[in-house]
């Protein structure tokens, strides 16, 4: 009896949890398919026969292809740039012993809490002096700095997991220091490695600080673009729920293949997930 | 593991200078930028003033104010989030399926864009459009502007960033409780300690260490935070949401970088000072 009380009440507390997360979701999924009459319908429509002119407009009227080139574009380079500096990094701290090592990597965490805004002032000036302001390479720069702590502390993790008796092996048939690590200890971390790169590729997706300050009509990325439609723009409301579901969209499919990592990623392997 | 004596610094060098360059170089800058009297529009009026815009800053009232806008959300919401996430942390521990089963949605808010996420507040706290309000009515409550009181934007903006990040908490604390060793609970339950003790008497003290790091992660990043005030508030009613963030971006977008540069010093030590007070809170856990 008293089992089966407990287990109603958890089932229940699930419900509840659910219906919280996914009510916002999907009230701006159905905004993104109504008319602009059925939004103010009252009582609200939940379920409508999906129209889709918001998504037609937003794909071919605004220039949106483009500023999802340029995410992209954005986001692959600063997850290619810190995976090749934060491997090496992270092989360096894992393989050898060093004076002084504990705290280098203690330093490089401490960048993390740096307030983005500090940098932006300084980093504004640096770009336009060297004339990259408005390009993908300013952001990429930005961005690569962001997400190299935490990929270099994941990637530690991940290469401790790799047993030093294999790169051993070959070094035994004449490998060089590198070649071992090219050629067998990162197939071996692959795993861990595509974890560590969905995270620099979402950290980069979801900026928006920098990229509202460094970029422009050349290089404006997805976060810039939803906030104007809120802040700028009057009351497009369906045409902003579906700018927003297209952002969102690759957000959910790279979550969902990260699920058991999240947790080690959250905390920089604090907590084991 | 045993690690090698030579040959380490090949591999750190890159990474290390890349940092040294992009993010010490330009704190380093800031500093000097902020002792210069600075207006982007009128850069030949560029001179140096020493201490003034410090001076400025800590005589202002609005930062006196702003201060205290981020203080307050930064508390708000990581202790909201502490106590749900830990509520349903403890719920969900014992029971793996229905976690299992949950997970793959908590996860989402946590990882979609925060200016989407913004946006779907925006729509839910619309007074026309919006389902908040139109379900309070429902309920007998008249819908209060939730974005055009200073009060209530504050309250909706916690709502967001608890929606946001709850997960974290909730991930993170149930991480640290189904990895706590199971005899401790059986040696208290022998003992015939109820639910409620052993939660209290040795889950929660098995837990701190790593809430505390949860706490020290979510309340750097709540101080920080940007991005969802941008899309919600835009620091209004007035200046009422007005962040130190979003001060500071006001004053940059008015080209005074000299002054935007004070304040970011003066933020930057601030979180210095915070990181090192929890850092050494974490450090005295870790030993304890």
């Amino acid at each position: 009896m008293k089992r089966g009380v407990r287990a109603a009440g958890t089932a229940l507390l699930a419900a509840a949890v659910l219906v919280w997360t996914l009510v916002p979701l999907f009230w701006m999924l159905s905004a993104s398919v109504k008319t602009e009459l059925q939004l103010y319908l009252r009582p609200p429509r939940w379920f409508v026969p999906p129209v889709w002119d918001s998504y037609r407009q937003v794909l071919f009227e605004v220039p949106f292809a483009q500023y999802f080139a340029n995410s992209l574009a954005v986001a692959a380079g600063t997850t290619v740039g810190a995976m090749g500096l934060g491997a090496l990094a992270a092989y360096g701290f894992s393989r050898f012993a060093f004076k002084g090592a504990a705290t280098i990597r203690f330093l490089i965490l401490m960048t993390r809490m740096v307030p983005r805004i500090a940098l932006v002032v300084p980093y504004f000036l640096m770009m336009l002096r060297l004339g990259l302001l408005d390009t993908y390479t300013g952001l990429i720069l930005a961005y690569v700095s962001f997400a190299l702590p935490f990929t270099i502390w994941l990637m530690i993790g991940f290469f401790d997991e790799v047993p030093r008796d294999v790169e051993e092996a070959a070094f035994v048939d004449g490998c060089s220091r590198y070649r071992a690590f090219r050629d067998v200890v990162l197939p071996l971390a692959a795993p861990g490695l595509v974890v560590t790169g969905i995270f620099a590729f979402l950290l980069s997706w979801n900026e928006f600080l920098f990229a509202l300050i460094l970029s422009g009509v050349h290089s404006k990325t997805l976060p810039v673009v939803i906030a104007g439609f809120n802040t700028d723009v009057g009351p497009l409301y369906n045409e902003m729920s579906a700018a927003a579901v297209l952002v969102m969209i690759p957000t959910v499919i790279l979550t969902l293949a990260l699920q058991r990592h999240v947790v080690r990623g959250l905390t920089l392997g604090a907590v084991k997930g | 593991m045993v690690r090698y004596a030579r040959g380490g610094l090949p591999w750190l060098a890159p990474g290390i200078a890349f940092l040294l360059l992009i993010d010490l170089f330009p704190l380093a800058y800031a500093v000097v930028i902020s002792l210069y009297s600075w207006w982007l529009v009128r850069p030949s009026e560029t001179h140096l003033i020493g201490l003034g815009n410090y001076v400025g800053l800590v005589t202002d009232p609005q930062v006196a104010h702003d201060t205290a806008v981020s203080a307050v959300f930064m508390a708000g919401a990581v202790s909201l989030e502490l106590v749900a996430g830990l509520f349903l942390a403890v719920v969900f521990a014992q029971r793996a399926r229905v976690f299992d089963l949950v997970r793959p949605v908590i996860l989402l808010p946590l990882f979609i864009t925060p200016v989407v996420s913004g946006t779907m507040w925006r729509l839910m706290f619309h007074p026309d459009l919006g389902i908040v309000n139109y379900y309070l009515r429902r309920i007998g409550i008249a819908g209060p502007p939730w974005l055009s009181d200073p009060g209530l934007a504050m309250v909706a903006l916690i709502l967001l960033d608890a929606w946001r990040t709850i997960p974290f908490m909730f991930l993170v604390l149930h991480a640290g409780i189904v990895s706590q060793p199971h005899e401790f609970f059986e040696a208290a339950m022998v003992d015939g300690a109820g639910a409620w003790q052993t939660f209290w008497h040795i889950t929660l003290p098995l837990l701190r260490y790593i809430m505390v790091v949860a706490v020290l992660i979510r309340a750097m990043d709540a101080f920080r935070e940007f991005d969802i005030f941008y899309v919600l508030t835009s620091g209004g009613p007035g200046t009422a949401t007005e962040t130190i963030q979003m001060l500071n971006y006001r004053i940059f977008g008015f080209g005074r970088v000299g002054l935007a540069s004070a304040l970011s010093t003066l933020t930057l030590v601030l979180v210095a000072a915070m990181s090192l007070a929890l850092l050494r809170l974490l450090a005295r856990e870790r030993a304890a």
